[in-house]
């Protein structure tokens, strides 16, 4: 007995060490860009890395030296925002009715649905400029939203769809009983009860539009920019800023980081629940 | 569902058609909205697309017109060693990436799949890489891997190991870009498998183990074709993910040294906006959209079969 017990103390031992191994590997490079994003510019390169530092705010200072950055910032923020909420209303409609209604070809169709957000963005991005080119639509926060609704539309149905099928539809079938129509149990019973859910869609929809690079650094200019190019902009011809790098970097990442620790349990859910079920 | 025939007994047959009809009409109108929307936006931009690949467009030329050359962009891109070179380098990308973080992420959603104290904090910690912001990703590895100050050369050093030219050399930037998607997406491959495992009925590994079966025996005859349908669903999102990469690797090293990490996109991205040559870019697009179309065709059909 004892000897079982033995076994199974260095069993789960081993399981933890391993586990944390991988949490400190997944975290340890963003930790390293927050810390170096503190470090007064002579120490960015010291060999061996002095980690005991007397920390500086120089290197935000140096990204918000201008303004344009709280300006980039807010691009980022709205762009991410309405592609979101229009992605979020039109998946959820679609998602629902993936949920609910067991046609034939309905999980074949939720795959295709995806197709659009697996489209590599360089195969669209020449003609999209054209296209904007003579909608007077280039560096416009239009132009962003428009192409980034081509992925998170497929990425909020995959979400709600989980989510929606996740409802009890008793809980509907009752309602609609008592005289509910169709479109008011969506609202009043299905909604509210894949609310959660629904938000974890919209953090994913949100984080997705805030990271985006290709579409920004080639459909956007001085006006429109959002923070991705922001960042890279600190790659001049003379120099790579890595200060300025790091601070803008982590000023990016920290929303994200932040959305994605709330949302976790859902997000996981929600990606996993499309695949989980047909 | 609730049956209007029961709810309402004296019904016409128009009537009852009607009502059949709005009936099979509810999913459309819920589905469709978000199709069409899509549909608008991206019929276009793909048209547009064939149509340049049919065509010459040059910075130099196109004022003097565009003129329709066939199949000739397809040809010349078959023909020309630095595309076949960018599906090279993609294919064997996807191959090591995808495997690498299967077996990987199948390992540490194995492990997570125990009843860990702390497991909800170590699992957020875990999703993170994945949320990371690409360019961030890509710059932040190109500090770390940077060959004289960077923190990985530095701690290999420590432990005895001489410095690596992560980013300089062909034969190990390749392997190094590949180590960067690994960290960035291993924690996707993990969570999804996990929550795929935690969906599992219990009986048959009990079963199995009142059977005698070793814990490997269950994994691979029980576990692996439970999970079947995730463990596709990952892969096809996966390998998706990975053919068209883009962002981590043109920052960590813009697809060199000497062409070792240009992947397709990188390629095209090239062609469209450093060269200019669109019909010849265009015609790189579609073969990427076509090869991307079998891998998705193969990948759902395996899907479909195992649903049925």
């Amino acid at each position: 007995m004892n000897r079982f017990r033995a076994i199974r103390l260095v069993r789960s031992t081993l399981i933890y060490m391993a586990v944390i191994i991988a949490v400190i590997l997944s975290v340890a490079p963003i930790i390293y860009l927050f810390v170096t994003s503190f470090k007064p510019a002579e120490l960015t390169f010291a060999v061996p890395p002095v980690w005991n530092f007397a920390p500086t705010l120089q290197n935000y200072r140096d990204v918000f030296a201008g303004g344009t950055f709280t300006k980039y910032f807010f691009n980022s923020f709205i762009i991410a925002t309405s592609t979101t909420l229009i992605a979020l209303t039109l998946g959820a409609f679609a998602g629902y009715g993936f949920a609910r209604y067991p046609f034939r070809g309905n999980y074949t169709m939720r795959l295709g649905s995806l197709l659009p957000q697996m489209l590599p963005p360089i195969t669209i991005i020449v003609p999209l400029y054209v296209l904007f080119n003579t909608m007077d639509l280039i560096d416009t926060q239009w132009a962003l939203i428009i192409s980034y609704l081509t992925f998170s539309i497929p990425l909020s149905i995959w979400m709600a769809t989980g989510f929606f099928s996740d409802v009890p539809v008793e809980l509907e079938e009752s309602a609609m009983i008592d005289g509910c129509t169709r479109l008011g149990a969506f609202f009043r019973i299905s909604v509210p009860i894949a609310a959660p859910g629904l938000a974890a869609t919209a953090i994913l929809s949100f984080i997705y539009c805030w990271n985006e690079f290709l579409y920004a650094v080639i459909l956007t200019g001085r006006d429109a920019r959002t923070l991705p190019v922001t960042i890279t902009s600190f790659m001049t011809n003379r120099a790579i800023l890595w200060g300025r790098i790091a601070a803008s970097g982590s000023l990016v990442l920290l929303p994200v980081l932040i959305f994605a620790i709330i949302a976790q349990r859902y997000l996981v859910r929600g990606l996993s629940r499309g695949a989980v079920k047909g | 569902m609730t049956s209007p025939e029961t709810a309402l007994p004296p019904i016409t047959q128009a009537h009852h058609r009607w009502l059949v009809f709005k009936r099979r009409m509810e999913p459309v109108l819920f589905i469709s909205p978000a199709f069409i929307v899509i549909a608008v936006i991206l019929i276009y931009p793909l048209g547009h697309s064939l149509w340049l690949s049919f065509h010459e467009w040059t910075l130099r030329g196109f004022r003097r017109g565009i003129p329709f050359v066939g199949l000739q962009n397809y040809r010349d891109l078959f023909s020309n060693p630095d595309f076949l070179n960018s599906l090279r380098i993609t294919a064997s990308f996807v191959l090591l990436a995808v495997g690498i973080e299967f077996v990987l992420g199948m390992g540490l959603a194995l492990l997570l799949n125990h009843d860990l104290r702390g497991k909800n904090i170590m699992r957020a910690l875990i999703l993170l890489p994945m949320m990371c912001t690409n360019v961030v990703i890509g710059l932040t590895w190109r500090l770390l891997l940077n060959y004289e100050f960077g923190l990985v050369n530095y701690y290999l050093g420590v432990v005895g190991i001489a410095p690596l030219e992560w980013l300089s050399k062909p034969a190990v930037a390749f392997p190094a870009v590949v180590l960067v998607d690994v960290w960035n997406t291993t924690s996707f491959v993990a969570l999804l498998l996990l929550a795929g495992l935690q969906a599992l009925p219990d009986e048959p590994f009990e079963a199995a183990r009142i059977d005698g079966a070793s814990p490997w025996q269950s994994f691979v005859l029980i576990t692996l074709p439970l999970l079947r349908q995730t463990i596709l669903v990952v892969l096809l999102w996966r390998m998706i993910d990975t053919f068209r990469i883009f962002d981590v690797i043109y920052l960590l090293t813009a697809g060199g040294p000497a062409r070792a990490t240009e992947t397709v996109s990188i390629y095209v991205y090239r062609y469209g906006f450093q060269s200019f040559n669109l019909g010849y870019a265009s015609a790189a697009s579609y073969i990427m959209i076509l090869i991307m179309l079998i891998i998705a065709a193969v990948l759902a059909r395996l899907i479909g079969r195992i649903e049925n």
